[in-house]
């Protein structure tokens, strides 16, 4: 099965029309040494041979009532969410170049960044990235370039693959990672900053929660940063913004993120999109696609891509980075997810998320065998509690009753082992925590 | 096309007035005809040393974005933060309130090498 | 005219709900809470819904019309794949469950690894890259890691000034400087040129194959030879596949390193500006380098690998952006080995049609054959200071698309267009019709009208230099 069109008749005249008499023909350029024979690929499936063989691939994967996150979060996405993105019109559209015909898509984006500029508290939001490891690579790209200096301080708490991702980015630039090291309390400690910060630091990257579902001090660190006058870089939940503060007001300068959590599935992982707001100054610095609000010939508002000559497709290698095809769809999913929940909704949605973290992180750390890994500290839907009893053995137990249970964090680093990292969302019912407990308290 | 007399041109489209040991530079009329309309312009921090030919601003328009080189080596001594807030002012003015920056000359020699404006008509 | 969110706005109550079924007990010390409000809108569910169809309504996409954007690729994206995309097997499965728990992804992401190379003629691909420009960038990573491993210090990269701007926007994130390599009015390369910037610092020449004006590089295995006696790597950026496939294979014909947007080739819908997928494939001696981690099979079961030694390491968390993936690997599996080369076939005959139509009438610098696209320059039939850009905008009063217009800049005023392999011959002659019409009559008997274009959209033609000259970038 293919999608092609042209019938023998419409073959034979567009032939005629050309001047040639057949379709080899037109390869004629191409060396015929060069060419391939057959390639070795199974024949093609009609739709209904497809779907069961699909259908089969599919049931090779287990869905399990999941209390694990560390980054990838299982949120429910209501049913607007899937219609809105799974119309054929923002689904086919390409990259809005022409703006007057791309409308929809232009004024959504403008909606997604203004609903971002909300959420962080900051000024000018691009159209989306990637992910969140690569929005944390950018933000460092970014505080390199316009700063001139050539160290960053990154904390041990940002998500490993982050942490990763930023040191495979920065591979071939002059730039040095300095890894924040935890204090003991599970947080960064701003003494620990202060010890490291320097004239050449660039910036300081800070995961709020962090990798340990901890919520930082980020008041603190901002300060002892901007202080230094060295750019604060915020790597944030948007869902925690509904209770904790925003970027904007601990006076971040860049606020990125994973934005799976507004509207995308998880999807092992991908796709969902990474998004990045940033102080007025740095609107021309900024990487990305961005959309701006303008008037066309009758005054009426419209929208189109703006501040273009940032990109690669007119700077070329003096771009302000590389991306091209952002992640667009789920930077809707979020625009639609946002403005679905509203302000009271949202705001309920972490209430709800931290509630129900709260039971279950007071109903396991009573149980024997599991305490509290850091006591007082404030969290949003993950914690730590450290157990005695085999993680093996419990992740077993746990899946045989259908639950992907917490992640064992011994391999994060040697402090943790032992240690495991809940998550509870508000897709969690009450019923569903209690029987998690029930088997924790029966290992 | 408006070329005054009493300036010093460059091949890329600078214009240089010189008073005493500094230099103001801007861009051509012929230049900033060319590149329409100008929507963002970047300028060198004052202070910063510059060498001739090197790049050292950067115009921009909607589409487009072009190095402006120093004309003359030296250091930065003023820049035109108006043009910064209202970039069509090089459009308007180029040579006057439409400037760029002005530079403090290390090498006063270098000045022969610039174009009248005789020599700058012939090649536009 | 659409309102915003925020003018949307009401004490009603919001679109979702819900219920908390336990205590809500928590307590927020003073210096963590959020103080400022939140600031979204209140928006009832139905409105909502109206809001963003009339939105959707307000965009020409390839499921509404014709949309011959050269370079671009807009295929049909078939609905099966977003059909067998919607399974909540794959939905819902979280990154870090047990690899046991998904064979089935991971058995996709393997064999979409295994055609990717049979259609290239690779070894081995990492299927990680989010994008095109970002598998551009690991595969230069790749080359870069793999010239510190056998310690020579290469840090160039020759990209053709016809190419996409990525190229050498990737490069410099990647840590190389650019040597520019001037094309000539084909977009071909000398083979002259290019020996002279061939230097031992040389790690790579890009190339484009066909290059972006729609010419197959008829030197393609001389310049494979030299830049391999000079030690460097042929680079082939996927853009352009669509032309190729089942008709040649990058690997066959010396290239080293390539990514492939899924996003193009293999029909995943584009959404607007993503996401995307852009799998980076390389001969076996760079599979060391490639980012973690692997998947392969091992006893029978797909397993992640993550030690690999002399990996690049990560580009991006977890594994790729699966669902472009899957629908990638649906598509081959709906067209096989026949069907894949059919679409090459069907892509090229059609772009050789339409150029045939207009070849007479507009001026094409790259000759009177293409492959999958073509660029017309009609700076040359236009009268009355009617721009390329007021063509394209005009065409939309028509209801189509624009082709893409002032790319490559190597071409004045240049319009490109790629119908690809899906249209039929009927929309093809409507659209010369159009085409021709605007360019040759209205641009003479009525310019203003086609200046004053588009009239028949949403919004008449947007103020661009307002936008950036006073950014307003959120309400």
């Amino acid at each position: 099965m293919d999608y092609t069109q042209q019938n023998y008749k419409a073959i034979k005249q567009m032939l005629d029309s050309i001047g040639v008499t057949s379709i080899d023909e037109l390869f004629s350029d191409i060396p015929k040494d060069l060419r391939v024979k057959e390639l070795n690929i199974s024949n093609g499936q009609t739709e209904q041979e497809l779907l069961n063989s699909f259908k089969g691939l599919a049931l090779k994967n287990k869905i399990s009532t999941t209390f694990r996150g560390a980054g990838i979060y299982d949120h429910y996405i209501p049913s607007l969410v899937w219609e809105v993105i799974g119309r054929s019109e923002f689904l086919t559209a390409y990259t809005p170049y022409q703006a007057e015909a791309s409308q929809g898509t232009l004024q959504a984006i403008f909606e997604y960044q203004s609903l971002i500029c909300a959420l962080t508290g900051l000024d000018v939001a691009n159209a989306s990235l990637y992910d969140g490891s690569t929005s944390v690579a950018e933000a460092v790209v970014l505080s390199l370039r316009i700063s001139g200096k050539n160290k960053i301080l990154i904390s041990s708490l940002l998500h490993p693959e982050y942490i990763q991702t930023v040191k495979t980015y920065l591979e071939n630039s002059k730039a040095e990672l300095v890894v924040l090291p935890q204090g003991a309390n599970g947080a960064i400690e701003r003494t620990v900053l202060e010890a490291n910060i320097d004239d050449n630091t660039a910036a300081v990257v800070i995961q709020s929660p962090n990798y340990l579902g901890i919520i930082e001090d980020m008041q603190t660190l901002s300060a002892a940063t901007k202080s230094k006058n060295v750019l604060f870089i915020a790597v944030v939940n948007p869902l925690s913004l509904g209770l904790f503060q925003a970027p904007g007001e601990y006076n971040a300068d860049i606020a990125v993120g994973e934005g799976q959590v507004l509207g995308s599935p998880m999807a092992v992982g991908g796709s969902t999109f990474g998004f990045m707001a940033v102080k007025k100054s740095l609107e021309w610095k900024i990487p990305g696609r961005i959309v701006g609000q303008t008037t066309d010939k009758d005054s009426k508002r419209g929208f189109v891509l703006t501040l273009q000559s940032r990109e690669q497709h007119i700077r070329r290698e003096k771009a302000t980075s590389n991306i091209c095809t952002n992640a667009s769809l789920n930077a809707l999913a979020g625009c639609v997810f946002l403005a679905g929940w509203g302000d009271e909704g949202f705001v309920n949605l972490a209430k709800t998320n931290i509630s129900k973290a709260r039971y279950a992180f007071n109903k396991i750390k009573s149980l024997e065998g599991f305490k509290v890994k850091f006591e007082n500290k404030t969290f949003f839907n993950e914690f730590v509690i450290e157990t005695q009893k085999n993680i093996k053995k419990i992740n077993k137990v746990l899946l045989k009753n259908n639950i992907l249970g917490p992640l064992d964090l011994s391999n994060f680093n040697e402090n943790l082992t032992n240690c495991l990292l809940f998550c509870v969302t508000e897709q969690r019912t009450k019923k569903e925590i209690d029987k998690l407990v029930e088997l924790l308290a029966k290992i | 096309m408006n070329i005054p007399q009493n300036l010093k041109y460059t091949k890329t489209h600078e214009w240089i007035r010189v008073e005493d040991n500094k230099a103001i530079v801007g861009i051509t009329d012929f230049a900033q005809h060319e590149i329409t309309d100008i929507v963002h312009v970047e300028l060198p921090e004052i202070g910063r040393a510059v060498k001739k030919d090197s790049p050292v601003a950067v115009i921009e328009s909607v589409k487009s974005a072009f190095d402006i080189y120093a004309p003359v080596s030296g250091k930065v001594v003023a820049v035109n933060d108006n043009v910064l807030s209202n970039p069509e002012l090089v459009n308007q003015s180029p040579y006057e309130q439409g400037y760029l920056f002005t530079i403090e000359l290390s090498d006063k020699t270098e000045l022969n090498s610039l174009l009248d404006a005789q020599a700058y008509q012939t090649i536009i | 005219m659409e309102k915003l969110l925020n003018e949307m706005s009401s004490e009603c109550k919001p679109a979702y709900s819900l219920n908390l079924d336990v205590e809500c007990d928590y307590q927020i010390p003073e210096n963590l809470k959020r103080n400022s409000n939140l600031g979204l809108p209140n928006i009832a569910e139905s409105d909502l819904l109206r809001h963003f169809i009339n939105l959707s309504r307000q965009n020409y996409a390839l499921s509404t019309t014709f949309y011959p954007l050269g370079s671009c690729t807009m295929k049909y994206n078939p609905l099966i794949n977003e059909c067998i995309a919607k399974f909540n097997e794959f939905n819902s499965v979280h990154p870090y469950q047990a690899q046991e728990s998904m064979q089935g992804i991971l058995e996709i992401i393997y064999k979409l690894e295994k055609d990717l190379c049979e259609i290239s003629g690779l070894d081995y691909f990492s299927l990680q890259p989010a994008a095109g420009a970002h598998g551009e960038f690991t595969g230069l990573l790749v080359i870069s890691k793999y010239f510190k491993s056998i310690k020579q210090k290469r840090t160039k990269i020759i990209i053709p000034d016809s190419a996409h701007g990525t190229n050498p926007a990737s490069a410099t994130l990647a840590g190389f400087d650019i040597i520019p390599f001037k094309s000539d009015l084909d977009g071909s390369l000398s083979i002259e040129k290019l020996k002279e910037i061939l230097t031992p610092e040389v790690a790579a020449v890009m190339l484009t194959v066909p290059n972006t004006l729609g010419v197959f590089e008829k030197s393609i295995i001389e310049i494979s030879k030299i830049v391999h006696d000079n030690g460097s790597l042929l680079y082939y950026d996927g853009a352009n596949l669509n032309a190729v496939m089942g008709i040649i294979r990058p690997g066959d014909i010396g290239f080293d390193v390539m990514h492939i947007n899924l996003h193009k080739t293999f029909s995943t819908p584009h959404g607007g500006g993503g996401p995307g997928a852009g799998p980076v494939g390389v001969k076996a001696f760079l599979e060391p380098f490639l980012p973690v981690p692997r998947i392969e099979l091992k006893k029978l079961k797909y397993i992640l690998n993550y030690k690999k030694s002399k990996s690049i390491g990560k580009i991006k968390s977890f594994f790729g952006n699966f669902p472009v993936l899957l629908k990638a690997y649906i598509y081959i599996k709906s067209l096989g080995s026949v069907g894949l080369k059919n679409v090459s076939e069907q892509a090229v005959l059609n772009a050789n049609y339409m150029l045939a139509k207009l070849k007479n009438i507009i001026d094409v610098p790259a000759g009177e054959k293409c492959m999958h696209e073509f660029v017309l320059s009609p700076k040359s039939v236009l009268k009355n200071s009617v721009k390329t850009l007021d063509v394209a905008k005009r065409l939309l009063d028509y209801g189509y698309y624009s082709p893409t217009v002032y790319f490559p800049a190597i071409v004045e005023e240049a319009i490109m267009i790629e119908p690809t392999e899906t249209e039929s011959k009927d929309t093809l002659d409507k659209f010369i019709e159009v085409l021709i019409k605007i360019i040759l009559e209205e641009s003479n008997k009525c310019p203003q009208k086609v200046k004053d274009a588009p009239v028949n959209t949403p919004v008449k033609r947007l103020n661009e230099v307002e936008a950036a000259r006073n950014p307003v970038l959120k309400w």
